[in-house]
């Protein structure tokens, strides 16, 4: 299929764009981080396992290369990139699971993979598949046992328990033994077993994964609240771009193990694709070839049998007055491309 | 700290309740080699009134007690660990800032030894009715000076236990080397027979291994057959080999833990 959206070369963010001689706001400082993987290889088919067996071969995988970033505090970033791209290796760097090939990161000014008791203390990383709850007990044990191993006072355990009950509406769910929850109850009760301790930098990767639209836009709320209240760092990936513009005024896109771009998400549109999307309705109805105009794009049944032209953004004015001019316009509206479909186009640049 | 080791117990201690089946095919798996050795024994000592001077009635003691004092002493670490490095899962635990083997693994052994424990006083108290056995020997001084070399044999298996599932760290073949360790452990602990029927070397080098407090010394301190001078020797080289096991254990774990966060298993 043809790409309906025209992207431009994605820039690549220059030092001298941001401070890199670090203002002391910075939570999370990423400097020319790198991860390597030697991955084990071999042909198929048995004279290629007897060969292995003797002679192993290896090739580098370069998870993550050169990667820089800075995050300030209370920060919301979303971190993006196809699969694959070393989203996750970088959040286990951060959070002290994995030691860099390369480079150095620091966090709160921890060396994550020092794993300090008082850093592991300050952050959390929720990754969607993973659980840090006991499978055969209910949720409000284990969440009584990280009250035990974080140290917290009943107090501040009933006060944080009572606004992660409040916030997430969790309820009779901590009850149940946590194999008997749904998908959507054990991502909440996952959230509040890494969150209990009030970490100020969370990392999430993929907290919305598998929930339906209504349990995504609970985890939604429920984390820009959190972040309001606890001035909280957060780092998170996701595949849903919802979950991307409801929270992250800033992106972070990698593409293998690259950075490709840093920067507001709104910028992101008018760096990498420059272009609006003029939707034409006729008065006679009948589809006509504005090619003249611009690159048509296909339509979809939602947007009232409209015809999509994509212009250069600069161009904006002076095509809308031709069409109107030209042709027995009933309706015209100007848009930007769906944020979706420009970092879709990023990822593969 | 003791905070953290008691709702550690109260939620491992839950979490065994749930495997109730699970629990009785390892328990069926546990009595079946004893209780094989202890009919065995006990006919073959009947038909020639001893064997090497051992009586049935000592085989029946030896064996009942090694029930008790196995089921105190065996690891189980390789069983709730190993699966948890080769899948990673073991990052979750990563993330908290306590040592996970020497809190939550270590409770879960506790937890899975007190219920079985529990589950086999009517089985101990069949075969007792069963055989017999004369206790006489048994005093409650002997049974004091058991108690640190249970802990003992407890603590070194659970170290020596640990470091061999730390090998999953660098291989998938960590059950097949475990298999191994169990046949030495069955060699030199006296765990299927009393390691005085055994030949002259192996019971000269068992002196000398940590094995023995697995089964065979607590055993022996139990029954009465250890001279106080022997006791005393024993329990300093129990001492020693903790220090040691616990010492490998950190070492190895570390190393191991070098090597998770540079594969990112």
């Amino acid at each position: 299929m043809k790409a309906p959206y025209q992207v431009g070369q994605v820039p690549m963010p220059s030092n001298g764009e941001r401070d890199l001689s670090a203002s002391k706001t910075d939570t999370v400082v990423v400097e020319a981080l790198s991860k390597t993987y030697q991955v084990p290889e071999r042909e198929g088919g048995f004279a290629a396992a007897v060969r292995s067996f003797f002679i192993r071969r290896y090739r580098d995988v370069h998870a993550v290369q050169q990667v820089n970033f800075r995050i300030g505090s209370g920060e919301i970033v979303g971190f993006l990139g196809p699969n694959g791209a070393g989203k996750t290796t970088t959040l286990k760097m951060l959070s002290g699971l994995l030691y860099p090939s390369g480079g150095q990161t620091r966090v709160l000014g921890f060396t994550p993979w020092e794993r300090k008791a008082d850093f592991l203390r300050a952050i959390t990383l929720v990754m969607g598949q993973r659980n840090r709850l006991s499978w055969d007990v209910p949720a409000a044990d284990s969440l009584l046992l990280n009250q035990a191993i974080y140290r917290l006072s009943d107090a501040d355990y009933q006060q944080t328990l009572a606004e992660l009950d409040e916030l997430l509406e969790l309820g009779p769910i901590l009850r149940k033994p946590v194999r008997n929850l749904s998908l959507g109850e054990r991502m909440k009760c996952e959230l509040a077993a890494g969150l209990l301790h009030r970490p100020q930098v969370l990392f999430l990767d993929e907290p919305t994964i598998g929930l339906d639209i209504t349990a995504q836009a609970r985890i939604r709320a429920f984390l820009k609240e959190y972040n309001r209240r606890t001035g909280a760092t957060i780092l998170l990936t996701s595949h849903y771009m919802a979950d991307v513009t409801a929270l992250c005024e800033r992106i972070i896109i990698i593409h293998q193990g690259q950075l490709k771009y840093d920067g507001g998400l709104t910028d992101l549109s008018r760096q990498i694709a420059p272009v609006k999307l003029i939707g034409v309705a006729l008065r006679d109805a009948a589809p006509a070839d504005l090619s003249r105009y611009g690159v048509m794009v296909p339509n979809e049944p939602s947007l009232d049998g409209k015809q999509l032209l994509q212009v250069p953004a600069d161009e904006v004015a002076a095509i809308t007055a031709r069409l109107l001019s030209d042709l027995p316009v009933q309706d015209l509206t100007i848009e930007d491309p769906p944020i979706e479909a420009v970092i879709e186009k990023a990822f593969h640049e | 700290m003791l905070r953290i080791y008691q709702r550690l117990w109260q939620v491992n201690w839950a979490e065994q309740w749930q495997y109730r089946a699970n629990l009785l095919m390892y328990l069926l798996y546990w009595l079946v080699s004893p209780i094989v050795y202890l009919a065995v024994w006990t006919t073959v000592a009947k038909s020639q009134s001893s064997v090497n001077g051992l009586t049935a009635n000592d085989f029946v003691t030896y064996y009942l007690t090694l029930l008790v004092v196995d089921t105190l002493t065996t690891d189980i670490t390789i069983h709730v660990l190993a699966y948890k490095i080769q899948d990673g899962t073991l990052s979750a635990e990563l993330l908290k800032p306590i040592h996970p083997i020497l809190t939550s693994t270590l409770i879960n052994n506790l937890a899975f030894k007190m219920l079985m424990l529990m589950v086999m006083i009517p089985v101990w108290l069949g075969l007792a009715l069963l055989f017999q056995p004369d206790f006489g020997a048994v005093t409650p001084l002997s049974l004091l000076l058991a108690i640190p070399a249970v802990v003992l044999g407890m603590g070194i298996s659970f170290l020596l236990g640990a470091t061999m599932t730390c090998v999953a760290f660098w291989t998938t073949r960590v059950y097949a080397i475990n298999e191994f360790y169990w046949a030495i452990i069955v060699l030199f602990a006296g765990k299927f027979v009393p390691l005085s029927l055994m030949p002259p070397v192996v019971q000269q080098l068992a002196r000398f291994l940590p094995f023995q407090f697995f089964d065979y010394l607590p055993i022996q301190i139990i029954l009465g057959r250890l001279p106080p001078d022997e006791i005393l020797r024993s329990f300093g080289m129990g001492v020693v080999w903790f220090g040691l096991a616990l010492a490998l254990f950190l070492a190895v774990w570390r190393s191991g833990l070098k090597r998770f966060s540079a594969v990112g298993a």
